[in-house]
């Protein structure tokens, strides 16, 4: 959704990552519910989602505190080159 | 509260973080920590992690929205044409082999890989001078 608003909509970076953000509220909301009734047994875990978001409130509130502090580029790289060998994972290796 | 309820804690800290820092989604850091640190189906990962997506998007989207960082006419664009792609591909998601939903998420995961490489890279080119 990101290139999408950046490339095409010509909103700049910083507000097109809020706008993403804003976005995918409804999105997950909508698919959900998908996940857990279409089939016979949810295909949700929720008590690990439950675990999960204490962590990740916190952690994305810390990391856009630190976001200032921590250079910009060789992080972009790092998670790009973990993505990457994630990904080849689950695509030769599913 | 058991150790891979601690797991999942620092686990979606961690998570939190990258996307704090670098704006990623919570799903392309959650599944594959789902898949490969708890071995849960690919499946369950997809939709466990739209849960956790939920709150968290919550709470990161009304502090933008206070700080008038959102663009509103397109979130509301993006959101509604969203919410009709992901209730198709949920209703697909579900019927679809476990080995061949983890083969596309790859790819995607590999597509998002090489934009954030030519974004950075984009970024660190120096503009050249005009005067």
């Amino acid at each position: 959704m990101i290139p999408l608003l950046v490339l095409w909509a010509h909103v700049d970076q910083r507000k097109a990552n809020a706008t993403s953000l804003v976005a995918i509220i409804p999105i997950a909301i909508a698919a959900f519910p998908i996940y857990y009734f279409t089939k016979g047994t949810p295909q949700v875990d929720l008590r690990l989602a439950l675990f999960l978001v204490i962590g990740s409130v916190f952690g994305a509130y810390v990391g856009a505190r630190a976001l200032k502090f921590v250079p910009d580029r060789p992080l972009r790289y790092g998670v790009a080159g973990l993505m990457l060998l994630v990904g080849l994972k689950q695509l030769l290796f599913p | 509260m058991t150790w891979l309820d601690v797991a999942a804690i620092v686990g979606g800290l961690f998570a939190g973080v990258l996307s704090g820092l670098v704006g990623i989604g919570g799903g392309q850091v959650f599944v594959p920590l789902l898949t490969l640190g708890f071995g849960t189906s690919q499946v369950v990962a997809q939709g466990t992690s739209l849960a956790a997506i939920v709150p968290t998007a919550i709470v990161g989207g009304y502090t933008h929205l206070r700080q008038r960082s959102v663009d509103r006419t397109a979130a509301v664009w993006c959101g509604g044409a969203g919410v009709v792609g992901a209730v198709t591909g949920a209703l697909v998601a579900v019927h679809v082999a476990g080995p061949v939903l983890a083969r596309i998420f790859g790819a995607l995961l590999i597509l998002s890989a090489v934009l954030m490489w030519r974004r950075a890279r984009a970024a660190s080119t120096p503009k050249p001078v005009t005067d």
